[in-house]
């Protein structure tokens, strides 16, 4: 079979994205916004489209002929997947349980569940003995997560923690952001955490590094500056001292008065 | 022609010599104080996290700060009029070290209140005066540039202690920022050190002694009391009332522009690295026109005229932000940025300089006093009120508006009551200069007369 691939005859594509939920027990987390993408690809292009959904979708391709009309070519049109042909999935009709990746020659779409677009590179610091908040948030306009867990990365795999079993962990959710705080911290809690929003399609998971150090890491240059300060100011006084020595020895006829100086000049000169 | 206000310090300034390391004392004083409170948002997200409170919760430690700083000014003036610069800026530093480092032990919001705010802004409140009043006692001819120079210390500082805070807090956090934060404040006690109490050279004769000894003896009674504490005479003084009614009206409008910068160019739709970048040319701006305006300050054409200088740098001010809705697409920021920095730091530095020129050096450590906590109000209320004009109109051109007039009324103002200050001024020197030396020349009189027999033979 000859495979025509989708853009071989048409100079316009125009892709529709209806979300309509396949199943009806999902309907509460409905997404209501029927969202119509516009795009319009020439021969030879390839683009990128990332969609995040909260539950199965339904795709719809469509494409726009805008040629001549009298030499509406036969096309065919196949969604693949992964290199197989997908079968009787001519036009429409896709269903998507986790992340579906379909490349065509022009068009390669990643359909994933919403995305934590703000997340923090560098580690959370805190101390042995204190405790720790890790926040999650996810964005205003974007749908809210049925729920939200936590993982903690241990060697490759992620445990979700259960805060019921360890009282060390507390988790306060709200709908849009997650906390995790974690009491009596210890240099072992030091690593990876995850925080997922729940959807009905995928969990998102979002990254949070927390470093735990002990008291002595600030304490080392907060002694190394104090000691600074302490010579700076010895030198200072002591050159001081040994000026007003010098000057006292000659015979100079200056007075020093480390009183109200700055302050009544007007009965200064009675004071020779 | 020196300004009327003499110095009245009764010895020469020295104008130079160890006066150089006060002024690099002062820098760090003045730099600190002003530049800390502002370098402290970086760790606000956390800390707010951490507390679980609000982001207002948060606002009110810098504002608390801000409050005791400049509300501490009486406090600082009183202990500077008993016991000098030296002292107050050395518990000044150890308030500030001190108080971050109980800060970093802190259990609660309430906690970081005290410490960061109380204890931090009443030190920071005994680093800003003292290191200001000092410059007057070793500099007279040479002040305004000294003034510049010492004021330079403020974007400086900040230009350092923002991507220093920014490297603590990602490698501490912020309990063991705030204990580094705290010995880093401690270096506030070396500039202190530096700021040796000015000696006197006594260098009068026999008679001019005696004359002002005259005059000495009685102002000393009426005034010694005073002095001892905080100089409230000033309420009377034309030059201080005048410098006070600006002042206070001009700090509605002194901050908000540079603190709503970055906000207004992404408001415009600039991405937020060229919007950091705006505030980075409005620093270098500032920090190249302080000691610039110092240096202008002390030619001897603006010199004697020096408040006119200063109300010409309010009104300039006033016109940029009036201007700066005109200012279209990131060129147009830039110009502004350019301009405004420029602005900013010409005020900032003639802003205590003209209040010494006004008062006198002696006087000076009581009048900063009384009008930093005169300040107090504009300065915490001036950013709220214009973000409330940027939240209700949606735009930002009111607030710039608003700010515009808030300088450049002051400034017409100044200007005015300047000429007829300056006219005043002149009249009463004439009218001393006048009863000098009709007095010395009765004095004269009456010593040669029972000597006249000496006299007269001393010159065969």
């Amino acid at each position: 079979m000859h495979m025509f691939y989708i853009g071989d005859h048409c100079s316009t594509w125009t892709f529709k994205y209806d979300f309509t939920f396949l199943n009806e027990q999902l309907s509460d987390f409905a997404l209501s916004v029927s969202k119509t993408l516009s795009t319009t690809l020439h021969t030879g292009e390839s683009q990128n489209e990332t969609i995040e959904v909260l539950n199965p979708i339904k795709l719809e391709l469509e494409c726009t002929w805008t040629g001549d009309q009298d030499k509406l070519p036969n096309i065919t049109v196949y969604w693949m997947k992964d290199e197989n042909e997908i079968e009787n999935s001519l036009f429409h009709v896709l269903m998507c349980i986790r992340k579906c990746i379909f490349i065509s020659q022009f068009l390669s779409l990643v359909v994933v569940s919403p995305q934590i677009g703000d997340v923090r590179e560098k580690p959370i610091v805190s101390y042995v003995g204190d405790y720790v908040v890790m926040t999650c948030k996810m964005e205003e306009s974007k749908p809210k997560p049925s729920s939200w867990n936590w993982y903690k990365k241990n060697g490759t795999d992620e445990e979700q923690i259960f805060p019921a079993e360890e009282p060390r962990y507390k988790i306060k959710n709200e709908d849009e952001k997650t906390k995790l705080v974690v009491h009596n911290l210890t240099e072992a809690d030091s690593g990876l955490y995850y925080c997922g929003a729940v959807y009905a399609i995928a969990t998102t998971k979002s990254p949070v590094k927390l470093k735990v150090i002990t008291y002595w890491e600030p304490l080392k240059p907060f002694l190394a500056i104090l000691a600074e300060v302490i010579v700076l100011v010895a030198i200072i006084l002591l050159c001081e001292k040994s000026q007003s020595k010098k000057d006292g020895a000659t015979g100079n006829q200056r007075t020093y008065r480390y009183s109200y100086q700055e302050g009544n000049s007007s009965v200064r000169q009675r004071k020779v | 022609m020196p300004p009327a206000a003499a110095t009245n310090l009764g010895y020469t300034p020295p104008d130079g010599g160890w006066g150089w390391a006060v002024v690099f004392g002062a820098f760090i004083s003045i730099g600190y104080a002003s530049a800390f409170p502002k370098s402290l948002a970086v760790y606000f997200k956390e800390i707010q996290e951490y507390f679980s409170v609000s982001y207002s919760e948060i606002a009110w430690v810098p504002s608390v700060m801000l409050a005791c700083m400049y509300g501490g000014g009486p406090v600082s003036s009183i202990l500077v009029n008993r016991y000098g610069s030296r002292p107050v800026v050395l518990l000044g530093g150890l308030m500030v070290g001190a108080a971050m480092v109980l800060a970093s032990y802190g259990t609660s919001i309430i906690q970081l209140y005290v410490y960061v705010g109380l204890i931090g802004g009443f030190g920071l409140a005994f680093n800003l005066q003292p290191a200001l009043t000092i410059i007057g006692t070793y500099f007279q001819v040479r002040r305004p540039l000294a003034n510049g120079l010492a004021m330079t210390g403020s974007p400086v500082i900040l230009l350092i202690l923002a991507p220093l805070n920014q490297f603590l807090f990602d490698s501490f956090g912020w309990r063991g920022s705030f204990l580094i934060l705290g010995s880093i404040g401690l270096n506030c006690c070396v500039a202190g050190a530096l700021m040796r109490p000015k000696a006197e050279a006594v260098d009068t004769t026999e008679q001019s002694a005696s004359l002002q000894t005259e005059k000495g003896k009685s102002q000393s009674r009426s005034q010694s009391c005073v002095h001892r504490f905080i100089d409230l005479s000033l309420f009377t003084h034309r030059g201080f009332l005048i410098y006070l009614i600006g002042n206070v009206v001009m700090y509605f409008g002194i901050f908000a522009p540079v603190v709503f910068l970055t906000p207004y160019a992404k408001h415009q739709g600039i991405d937020e690295y060229s919007a950091a970048l705006l505030l980075s040319i409005y620093s270098l701006a500032d920090i190249f026109v302080r000691p610039a305006t110092g240096f202008i300050g002390n030619s001897k054409w603006i010199r004697p005229r020096i408040q006119y200088f200063f109300s010409f740098a309010i009104l300039y001010s006033g016109v940029c932000h009036l201007l700066c809705p005109l200012a279209s697409g990131y060129v147009g920021l830039v110009v502004y940025a350019v301009f405004s920095g420029l602005a900013f730091g010409m005020v900032s530095a003639l802003l205590f300089e003209v209040l010494m020129d006004l008062v006198g050096a002696h006087r000076f450590s009581s009048a900063v006093g009384l009008v930093t906590i005169m300040e107090c109000g504009p300065v915490l209320l001036g950013p709220p009120i214009s973000g409330a004009l940027v939240d209700i109109s949606g735009e930002y051109n009111y607030m710039y508006y608003a700010c515009g007039l808030f300088m450049l009324v002051p400034g017409i103002f100044l200007f005015i009551m300047h000429y007829y200050n300056y006219k005043k001024l002149d009249e009463e020197q004439r009218q001393s200069v006048a009863v000098e030396m009709k007095t010395s020349e009765e004095t004269v009189k009456l010593q040669i007369g029972p000597d006249d027999k000496t006299a007269h033979e001393a010159d065969r």
